[in-house]
């Protein structure tokens, strides 16, 4: 742990505009600033310690995360007809561990999800985690971890990526 | 309809149509708790999720809250979740484990096959009080077939054996896939809820009519549909290529129903020749090694899509899971789907089959998500009055028998399925409540 308060706004910067790519509808931005071997999760089970054996709303890999955002661009998924409008907002922001030398480091944030879509709105909530390896001037995420307050609930249909 | 007389019930049915009604009428769903939730044999749980005696789930039959509980002498008991002095419910966690079942209001204590153990200041009963008579009620039938756990909550009625019937089959065809012939229901599970009849989803497991249009989202310029099972280079071919027209082999599907609502969708066209990965390579070697080459062919040659058990559960034979239906309002449904851990394989095989399952049938995949659309926008046109009848009939006269499997068969594309639904439906619904 040597992150002390330099460094925090720069993490913060990233995952706020993480965050506005996906309100954005912009999947593909989104998508890119995942690492190759980069992963999307967000847990069924409350302090869920695997997604290997136990499962998950989103374990995406690049494979998986292009196929989602290739059917979110498909002019017949009847789930986002209409789309989904959605409302970020990331705060709490804490450099939970960081290794300069290695350039990787673990924020920790907590996001709402506001979703309006077909006459209906609710919310989403939790707290996540990134882990982000540096790259060039900036980062590339190796984990966006999510975990809702209600993954263990039963949701109605979820389209996009929170 | 508060009534319910089955003449009146058997004017919603016709050969080809439904009425509307059958979806949209509060008192007709009322009926349905008790005429076929309150009667008929119902998907409870998997012994794998009960695994050691005090190990516990509870769900819903219809509207009798319930805790399926393992005693000390290894019976499992499904026994109502209503403490027997004031009414609460005693269990309220959806898992756990405990040694004694205690309601949390005035401490009631029951031990786990339902006896009542412990009263908090005995003193104040009743001189003719007798604790025996106040154990939990337990489901007056339970039936079991390799794991799978029934109940039914009326005392008379067919026998599970001749309720299930030939579908025992279809839990075969999973079981066996299993290089240790036993299945777990321990992966976690998804939970998804729409504003929509419970029927549409029993109705939506055996029609392969919608997934060319219903999924189009999901299927690639090729016309074929994304990698569903591990191993799979690529998904089944259910776009003509380059049309825009249902695929030849897709259209060749075939259904079959076995009485009591019962049916089964064959197995979609996939390249088995081809199916390779680390993991499913490991897993058809182990499976293997228990059951031989010859035997492990056939169980890797897959038969089965889609399973109904009517009236609550299927299983899928694709990619892998079991699927519980919970009726909660005539206009709200609520979905449990868990993923299979095929016992003896791989971890890696099992981590293939619910990494498939997350983006197939949780609340956020890509399939699941459209069907729930097309549920809640079937419930928003069938509120309309200005018209009274739901089409069924597809395929009707075009069934025939199949005598090597004692069963009657159609095409997956038709919707005989549903028919055979709703003749289940009528049985339960006319017989004197």
């Amino acid at each position: 742990m040597t992150a002390g308060g330099n460094g925090r706004a720069a993490f913060e910067d990233f995952i706020v505009r993480e965050a506005s790519l996906l309100d954005a509808r912009r999947f593909r931005d989104w998508m890119d600033l995942f690492a190759e071997d980069g992963t999307y999760w967000v847990p069924a089970v409350p302090d869920q310690k695997s997604p290997l054996d136990q499962a998950s709303l989103f374990y995406d890999d690049r494979d998986l995360m292009k196929t989602r955002i290739e059917r979110l661009e498909h002019p017949r998924i009847h789930v986002q007809t209409p789309p989904s409008r959605t409302a970020h907002i990331v705060g709490n922001v804490v450099v939970e561990d960081s290794d300069a030398a290695k350039g990787e480091y673990v924020i920790g944030s907590t996001v709402i999800m506001v979703e309006y879509r077909d006459d209906a709105q609710r919310v989403f909530a939790g707290r996540q985690r990134h882990r982000l390896r540096r790259h060039g001037d900036g980062f590339r995420i190796v984990q966006k971890r999510v975990d809702l307050i209600n993954c263990d609930g039963a949701f109605e249909a979820m389209a996009v990526p929170i | 309809m508060r009534n319910g007389h089955a003449d009146e019930i058997a004017r919603l049915i016709e050969p080809g149509r439904v009425h509307r009604r059958v979806y949209t009428d509060p008192d007709l769903f009322e009926l349905e708790m008790e005429r076929i939730f309150g009667h008929a044999w119902l998907f409870v749980g998997h012994t794998s999720q009960v695994s050691e005696p005090g190990d516990f789930i509870t769900t819903d039959l219809g509207r009798q809250p319930v805790v399926m509980v393992r005693h000390r002498d290894g019976s499992v008991h499904v026994l109502l979740n209503r403490c027997t002095h004031r009414g609460a419910k005693v269990v309220n966690e959806r898992r756990g484990h405990a040694q004694r079942l205690t309601c949390c209001y005035h401490g009631w204590s029951f031990d786990t096959d339902g006896r009542l153990v412990t009263v908090p200041v005995p003193e104040g009963c009743a001189a003719d009080f007798n604790k025996d008579e106040f154990g939990l009620a337990s489901a007056p039938r339970i039936g079991e077939y390799r794991g799978f756990v029934f109940a039914s909550l009326a005392a008379k009625g067919p026998s599970f054996e001749d309720h299930i019937g030939p579908v025992k089959g279809n839990i075969d065809d999973l079981v066996d896939r299993a290089p240790d012939g036993a299945l777990a229901l321990d992966a976690g599970m998804h939970r998804y809820a729409f504003n929509g009849n419970w029927k549409l989803q029993v109705e939506n497991v055996l029609d392969s009519y919608h997934v060319p249009f219903g999924h189009a989202s999901t299927v690639n310029k090729d016309g074929m549909q994304f990698a569903r099972r591990e191993g799979d280079q690529k998904g089944a071919t259910v776009v003509e290529t380059g049309k825009k027209q249902t695929a030849a082999s897709w259209k060749d599907r075939k259904s079959f129903i076995a009485g009591n609502g019962h049916g089964w969708t064959s197995n979609t066209a996939l390249d088995d020749g081809k199916r390779s990965s680390p993991a499913f390579d490991a897993y058809k070697k182990v499976l293997a090694e228990k059951v031989g080459k010859t035997r492990a062919g056939e169980i890797l040659t897959p038969r089965l899509h889609n399973s109904l058990i009517y009236p609550n559960m299927s299983i899928m034979g694709l990619n892998i899971h079991v699927r519980v239906i919970k009726p909660i309002a005539v206009d709200r449904t609520e979905v449990t789907v868990y993923p299979i851990r095929l016992v003896g394989a791989p971890a890696s095989m099992n981590f293939g089959n619910i990494r498939l399952l997350n983006v197939t049938h949780s609340a956020s995949s890509f399939v699941q998500t459209d069907d729930l659309e097309s549920f809640v926008r079937a419930q928003k046109g069938l509120k309309s009055t200005m018209t009274d009848w739901v089409d069924i009939s597809r395929g009707l006269g075009a069934e025939q028998p199949d005598r090597e499997r004692n069963v009657t068969r159609g095409l997956a594309t038709h919707e005989m399925v549903v028919r055979a639904q709703y003749k289940a439906w009528l049985g339960y619904m006319s017989a004197a409540a």
